[in-house]
């Protein structure tokens, strides 16, 4: 039985445990809190999870949440015009559903479900050295602990990287008591409202321990007006503050949200971070050698919404190659031919994420404009999401834009 | 699997369909005595040095604190290898809680592997 040590207790790291527990590998798994702390802790993200995601879970028997949290069937645009009416307001469909599950939900009970599973859990922090230590005990050792000291095993791939500094400033509050979206009623829907200059507004469907819930999520430009949350507000004065600004940059949502409430004391988070992807194989100082997984080596700006979406798929590929590699050695050379195997479809939700972070060019515009009134340009950009690898062929390349634009005129 | 969820009421929580725990199966705790149950040499002898070393020393019940000090692994470490040989039933691990706590030998030898852990 292979011996696999994955640090990290996220998406990525606990979703490939659990798969290769299926599969009777030996797995331990270090995190750094146990479920009670981290469902005593504060949100981690926003984790809108599109079907392919979902699938991967579903296989696994892992979507044990997923009766009760709303079926997200659509994903709705608005753009503010100079007078904050809005230009653009349209709502696009998903072939197939989309869900939020509250991290804090889903990675304390994971946890525990591996250890029932028989997966070896450990609550400890884990620094470079503890690593080190570990690697010859291990038949391979994959760090998917996004944050922390570990990150630095992994040498930023200039190549891969555009940009040096954050693009976009977080702020995100889980809330409960609005009422259902006027714009469509009976349908949940992701809604990416843009201020231009300003930043953006996610607002997510989602699920959280009191229920149904609603994710809505600022995308501040730095040194913006929506960058008002560096000193870390509690929870209440966090979406308060965050009603104000929508009130000022997004009335229509602003109409909707102000009654709601967070759902819990640790239900706000603010942040930021630089988009950066790494080399995928950390050296240890003693000559083992690390895999790092998701976010450790590909971390795109939230924008477009793929942080889980990239964790869960990064998972899927790397059980494949673990599976596949059967009683061969786990060495360098492998680890690298797994990245870059994951990083064929990855770069796709990079490029994309890293071209959204820029003023919209005008063939965007001119796509976003005729999808007002033409559903076919909707679904498509809509469906995007959950296959990211399809803007390519569309979207992004002004040229092949234009001549998507005549084909569906 | 979602016929069984489609039913499921929506009241239950998450963790009840994990049985309702919120404790690890083994409590690894600085202070949480470890032994081993049956001694084997054979098997000693297979191990890596410091899951050895770690064997040898839990021929007489020890703590996590006492083992890293001695060992000089970090706990983290300790915790690891721990959980593994514990996994295949080569160490047990010592309900941590009120069994040892008039026992004032090994209270005062948990305190000194403390100290030494500090220093």
């Amino acid at each position: 039985m292979r011996k696999v040590l994955i640090v990290g207790a996220g998406q990525a790291g606990l979703q490939l445990a659990l798969t290769l527990r299926e599969h009777s590998y030996d797995v331990t798994v270090m995190s750094a809190r146990t479920p009670e702390e981290i469902r005593n802790g504060r949100v981690t993200s926003t984790q809108c999870m599109f079907h392919t995601a979902l699938q991967y879970e579903r296989d696994y028997g892992l979507n044990l949440w997923e009766a009760e949290t709303p079926k997200v069937e659509g994903l709705g645009l608005s753009i503010a015009a100079p007078d904050n009416s809005r230009a653009l307001d349209w709502m696009g469909p998903l072939d197939r559903y989309a869900q939020s599950v509250d991290q804090r939900v889903k990675m304390a009970a994971w946890l525990e479900l591996l250890e029932d599973k028989g997966g070896k859990v450990i609550y400890h922090g884990v620094t470079t050295s503890d690593v080190d230590s570990l690697t010859k005990h291990y038949d391979l050792v994959l760090i998917a602990a996004g944050k922390g000291e570990l990150v630095q095993l992994f040498d930023r791939d200039p190549e891969r990287s555009p940009y040096t500094s954050k693009q976009r400033a977080l702020a995100v509050s889980y809330v409960h008591g609005a009422p259902r979206r006027p714009e469509h009623p009976d349908t949940y829907a992701v809604r990416f409202n843009v201020q231009p200059g300003v930043g953006e507004l996610f607002v997510i469907p989602g699920y959280t321990f009191s229920g149904p819930c609603e994710i809505p999520f600022f995308e501040a430009i730095p040194g913006g007006p929506l960058d008002a949350f560096s000193d870390q507000p509690p929870a209440a004065e966090h979406w308060s503050r965050m009603l104000g600004l929508m009130r000022e940059h997004f009335p229509w949502e602003y109409e909707r949200f102000q009654h709601a409430e967070v759902t819990d004391g640790q239900a706000t988070l603010a942040g930021g971070y630089t988009p950066v992807v790494r080399q995928p194989v950390g050296n240890l100082p003693s000559g083992g050698a690390v895999l790092g997984m998701a976010d450790v080596v590909v971390a795109n700006d939230p924008i477009t919404g793929q942080g889980s979406n990239n964790a869960s798929k990064c998972a899927a590929f790397y059980a494949q190659s673990i599976r596949e590699r059967g009683d061969r050695p786990f060495d360098r050379e492998w680890m690298r031919e797994t990245f870059e195997r994951y990083w064929e479809d990855a770069r796709h939700v990079t490029d994309w994420t890293n071209a959204m972070l820029q003023p919209p060019p005008e063939h965007v515009m001119n796509l976003f404009g005729a999808a007002q009134t033409n559903e076919t340009i909707r679904r498509r950009f809509v469906n995007g999401f959950d296959d990211p690898s399809d803007f390519k062929k569309w979207f992004l390349p002004p040229d092949l834009a234009e001549e998507y634009l005549a084909s569906v005129s | 699997m979602a016929a069984q969820i489609e039913t499921r009421s929506l009241r239950v929580r998450p963790y009840a369909i994990t049985g309702g725990r919120t404790r690890a199966r083994y409590q690894l705790l600085v202070e949480t005595m470890i032994s081993v149950p049956r001694y084997d040499p054979e098997f000693s002898a297979t191990l890596l040095p410091e899951s050895h070393a770690l064997y040898e020393h839990a021929r007489r019940p020890v703590s996590l604190a006492e083992l890293s000090a001695l060992l000089n692994i970090p706990l983290g470490v300790i915790r690891v290898l721990v959980s593994d040989l514990a996994g295949d039933e080569r160490i047990f691990v010592h309900p941590t809680g009120h069994s040892y706590r008039y026992d004032n030998t090994i209270l005062e030898r948990i305190l000194d592997g403390l100290n030494k852990l500090s220093a």
